[in-house]
């Protein structure tokens, strides 16, 4: 019964459906089409939009078993020929490498199959992704190639522009790059300095401006670039607006810098990349004139939800090695792993892996539904954890094994400096958690602004209304939103982790609600409460995955389900004492809420920009 | 164990430090505190005049028409040369030590010495109030029984002990163990000066870094380095740069009035000016058509130094012209810059209120100068214009005040204004103004 809403998915993977599969995959343009809300944007309202995430979703066996075909030489080549020392020490990767990886297909993963790619679904994408991550540069140079380099083409590009790039694209013969980042310009659109101006005849654009750390900068042929064109608004006024354009590197003019030198995945390539008077015909340019914003957004925002598996498959085999370690080292006659600071290492790296994945397939699930439903916030969350995740796990990892871990002959260093990337880019941390929270509000502000008006009005019935419910709340009541009982979709064992997401999420869309009427808009400026509105929001997207994987793995039996439930039900535990925390600090006047003195304290040490207390040995005389 | 006897004695004490203080004084106590509140607020040349300290000034100086000697000024007089610094004050009190072996007159030497100090450049060093202390016979005032600690012993010495406390006081120099060790020698535990050094020990500590904006001890000699200091020193933005437009030229005493250069006038002129990078892009986004002022001179004590500051600035827009801020529509790429929500912030979240924030309109730049007319200043709006090409649309206006230390815009300072520097040109009209500079 779960897999019946997968049944209609773009299910490429299956040679039979073919035509299936060209159909969506050519009707999928910009996200513009309505769509309905999600999962993450009813949390807000204090809801469980139960359709989609419970049950948690599945491939059917065909798919299983194409995947595992798929799987099997990928792990083979990644484990016999994949010298992840020697890329890191070199700083590049090897060519015959890189023609291994074209021809086992992995430059063309999510290119549908009418242009030579494997055409795989989310899901599968994510799988492979697990396999890939034994090495961060590999990983770093496919994902920098397929999940932004030439995911502007499948996204907003024409049927001609498809044609002509798309299969030497998933081939592999060309490579492609993303290039947005500029010296003045990270994440703001505004600063982009890069000029495309229309020549006289009007079939070219004349490109130039200068780009910074472009992954793959060195090796593509092909570059996706956003520069600003002068769009003549309808009023005839004239404005800059960003256009993307897919430029190739044989339309001259295009030079790079040096590969720069990197503290993690070094074997990479990262340049600078330059258009000098690059000449680009108009029929390349990507979507609209001026609509490069739009397709810029809309690349990121698919990319990310991947990184939530690669990172659990890196996790998995780290815990392996470690494991390993730890069964096998003695010290005062006894083996690491029986000391309790290490076991509850082991335990925290299991959990993370487990949520991680959990978040992340549950993801790939819900975007390979029909009806391209918007899982961005989702995407972003499955981010923001993992990438957190991979670095603390990583760390403990390093302790477990101590000294060992510090040094070059061992893979652990190398895994730690690889991993803090990813706290980085594909937008930062802090930004994605900026996205997650402001976008969740904005679309409660707008289903609640009616009540919320009536409340700023005065209306004697919503105010009563509220202040009922408010003590209601106080009293203690029992939060049901259906997840558990008779018709509950999570199983009985996790029935105390359920209801505590379901408290989580009443009191969560409470607060959502007195945020709003407090700060309306101007919330935007309230960056330390945005940061805990997104965590208690992972929080609350990792609950719902492991107890939705979890309650499948009961019921259908799965191996080991009873360390799923296990798993699932401390991380419950611990997301939701976090979020109680959380909550209560969004409180006004909480005492744990401290934003004011973080605040001072940091414009004291701005204002003279560096750190101003005496020295401890200092005298007054 | 000494501190807490110490503070004891502090407690009983009190109550009869002030016939001590009157005593010592000579003068009504309210003068006293009067002058300490203007102290406070400028450390300034004021405070470092003899007339407020204990040390009695002489009487021969009040009548004046006669010129005596004072008993062991010889001592200070015999440095061969002139030369007047720490070696030779120390070997005048070494002179004094070795004259007399009961140290005949030592109080009238050390109020002497107390007074001469500023005289030699050791007005702040340690060292030398050791020394002095050094001169006072020991064991000979310590109270040897209770009664003798009941009542004031030898009041003559222990109130020039109270002096040279005070003096160092005055000049923020912390008193250290060997002052204490001295002390206790001379007059013991249980004294006045005792009390006093307590008393410093407890308070100056807390004064010393009291001020968040501190001025370095020896200030620049240079008036150049001076008004890059005193730049700095007002300036919170850490970006903003300091520039010399002009060095100062030396005055040509043949011929001062030269065409070449009538601003100059036989005196030396220099300018120093700030400028951070966000008030240069509010200068460059400043609407021509309105005028901006240069206006001054305003008043910058920096410990015992003034020095004259001029302000470039406009007037605060009126809130129908001034231009909202807008997001535009498509800047952050991965997060919305804002909400499309109709409501806005709660008034009671609303703690942008504040009683002590009081709008004012923008200020371009400032610079200190040597010379305070128009002509000069002018140079220093020549010289911006290179880095803010907009200043040549913009008309300014000199609106320089004859008497410095008044804001011309609100209703002026508390303080009267300080005495105008001798540098300054009495040529200046007040209000004069011009249109079209620049």
């Amino acid at each position: 019964m779960s897999g019946c809403g997968l049944i209609l998915r773009t299910a490429a993977a299956a040679r039979v459906c073919r035509a299936l599969v060209a159909f969506t995959e050519s009707r999928r343009p910009l996200r513009t089409s309505p769509r309905s809300a999600t999962f993450a944007k009813e949390l807000f309202l204090g809801k469980i939009e139960k359709k989609g995430v419970f049950p948690f979703p599945e491939v059917s066996q065909d798919e299983l078993n194409e995947i595992n075909q798929l799987v099997g030489p990928v792990e083979k080549f990644f484990m016999e020929e994949v010298d992840s020392r020697r890329i890191d020490q070199e700083g590049k990767i090897p060519d015959e490498t890189l023609e291994n990886l074209k021809k086992l297909g992995l430059f063309g993963i999510q290119v549908p199959e009418e242009y030579g790619g494997l055409g795989l679904s989310n899901t599968m994408y994510a799988r492979l992704g697990e396999i890939i991550s034994q090495d961060g540069s590999i990983t770093v140079t496919l994902a920098a190639h397929q999940a932004i380099g030439l995911k502007g083409i499948i996204l907003a590009g024409s049927e001609e522009q498809k044609a002509r790039y798309l299969p030497k694209l998933a081939s592999g013969e060309h490579i492609a790059a993303f290039c947005l980042t500029e010296p003045a310009s990270g994440s703001d659109a505004a600063s982009i300095r890069a000029r495309a101006v229309l020549s006289e005849d009007k079939k070219h654009y004349i490109l130039n401006g200068s780009k910074v750390w472009i992954t793959n900068g060195g090796l593509a042929s092909i570059f996706t670039v956003f520069a600003k064109t002068e769009i003549a608004d309808p009023d005839g006024s004239v404005k800059d607006k960003i256009t993307a354009f897919i430029v190739e590197r044989d339309f001259g003019g295009i030079t790079n810098g040096k590969p720069e030198d990197k503290l993690g995945i070094r074997g990479s390539n990262t340049c600078e990349v330059h258009f000098e008077n690059t000449k680009v015909p108009v029929e390349n340019v990507l979507g609209d004139v001026g609509g490069g914003f739009k397709v810029a957004m809309n690349i990121l925002n698919s990319g990310r939800f991947s990184m939530g598996s690669t990172v659990a498959g890196m996790l998995k085999r780290l815990i392996e090695m470690t494991a390993e370690y730890a069964c096998t080292r003695k010290q005062f006659n006894k083996n690491l792993s029986e000391f309790g600071l290490i076991q509850e290492k082991f335990a925290l790296m299991a959990q993370k892996a487990y949520v991680m994945e959990s978040m992340s397939y549950l993801t790939a699930g819900m975007l390979d539904q029909p009806g391209f439903p918007d899982c961005s916030i989702e995407a972003a969350m499955v981010k923001v954890f993992s990438s957190e995740a991979a670095w603390q796990c990583i760390s403990e990892a390093l302790q477990i094994l101590g000294g060992s871990g510090y040094m070059k002959d061992y893979p652990y260093e190398r895994m730690l400096r690889d991993s803090r990337i990813l706290l980085i880019f594909e937008g930062t941390n802090e930004i994605l958690r900026m996205y997650i929270a402001l976008t969740g509000l904005q679309h409660a502000g707008r289903t609640l602004t009616a009540r919320i008006k009536e409340l700023k009005r005065g209306n004697m019935n919503t105010v009563m209304e509220t202040i009922g419910r408010r003590l209601r709340d106080s009293l203690g009541r029992t939060v049901d939103l259906g997840l558990t009982g008779n018709l509950g979709v999570v199983h009985p064992s996790l029935a105390d982790s359920a209801r505590k997401l379901e408290e989580n999420v009443y009191y969560f869309g409470r607060t959502v609600e007195t945020l709003l009427l407090r700060f309306g808009k101007t919330i935007v400026e309230e960056q330390l409460l945005l940061k805990r509105v997104a965590n208690i929001l992972i929080n609350l997207y990792g609950m719902t995955a492991v107890l939705s994987r979890a309650s499948r793995a009961i019921r259908l039996g799965l191996r080991n389900h009873d360390h799923e439930v296990l798993l699932a039900n401390t991380f419950c535990m611990e997301a939701h004492l976090q979020n109680l925390l959380s909550l209560s600090q969004l409180d006004k006047h909480a005492p744990e809420n401290l934003d004011e003195q973080i605040k001072k304290v940091a414009q004291q040490i701005l204002e003279k920009r560096a750190y101003i207390c005496a020295h401890p040995l200092d005298r007054a005389s | 164990m000494s501190w807490a006897q110490a503070a004891l004695l502090a407690r009983g004490l009190s109550r009869g430090w002030g016939g001590l203080c009157g005593a010592a004084l000579r003068g009504a106590p309210f003068s006293q505190v009067a002058a300490l509140a203007l102290r406070g607020l400028h450390r300034s040349a004021a405070a470092c005049s003899s007339d407020l300290s204990l040390v009695p000034s002489p009487p021969e100086s009040q009548r004046r028409p006669v010129k005596v000697l004072e008993p062991h000024e010889e001592l200070f007089k015999q440095a061969p040369g002139g030369e007047r610094d720490k070696a030779s004050f120390v070997r005048a009190v070494q002179c004094f030590g070795q004259q007399d072996v009961r140290r005949r007159g030592h109080v009238d030497f050390i109020y002497l010495a107390l007074r001469k100090m500023r005289e030699f450049g050791v007005q702040r060093d340690l060292a030398v109030y050791n020394l002095l202390l050094d001169v006072f016979p020991k064991e000979v005032f310590r109270p040897r029984n209770v009664f003798q600690r009941m009542f004031v012993h030898y009041p003559r010495q222990q109130e020039c002990g109270v002096a040279v406390l005070e003096q160092m006081e005055q000049h923020g120099v912390m008193p250290d163990t060997q002052t204490e060790f001295l002390l206790t020698q001379i007059f013991g535990r249980r004294s006045y000066p005792m009390l006093k050094l307590v008393r410093m020990k407890l308070w100056l500590t807390r004064f010393k870094n009291v001020n968040p904006f501190p001025v370095p001890l020896h200030l620049p000699p240079d008036p150049v380095d001076l008004a890059k200091l005193g730049l700095r020193h007002m300036e919170p933005d850490l970006s903003a740069r300091v520039t010399v437009y002009q060095m100062s030229l030396p005055s040509d005493p043949a011929s001062p009035e030269e065409p070449a250069q009538p601003h100059i006038v036989g005196t030396p002129v220099s300018s120093a000016g700030i400028q951070s990078p966000d008030q240069q892009a509010a200068l460059a986004r400043h609407n021509p058509a309105r005028p901006i002022f240069v206006e001054g001179p305003f008043s910058l004590w920096l410990r015992d130094k003034c020095v004259y500051y001029h302000i470039l600035r406009a007037d605060l827009l009126p809130p129908e012209e001034r231009d909202v801020e807008e997001v535009p529509e498509e800047w952050s790429l991965f997060y919305p810059m804002q909400l499309d929500l109709e409501y806005a912030r709660s008034a009671w979240d609303d703690s942008e209120f504040d009683i002590n924030e009081v709008e004012e309109g923008p200020i371009f730049a400032m610079c200190i100068a040597g010379a305070h007319d128009q002509a000069t200043l002018a140079k220093w709006i020549q010289g911006l214009q290179e880095t803010n090409p907009a200043l040549a649309r913009i008309p300014v206006v000199f609106r320089l005040a004859g008497s410095a230390g008044e804001l011309l815009t609100s209703s002026g300072m508390e303080e009267p204004p300080p005495p105008r520097p001798e540098a300054q040109e009495e040529e200046e009209v007040p209000q004069r103004q011009q249109q079209g500079q620049g």
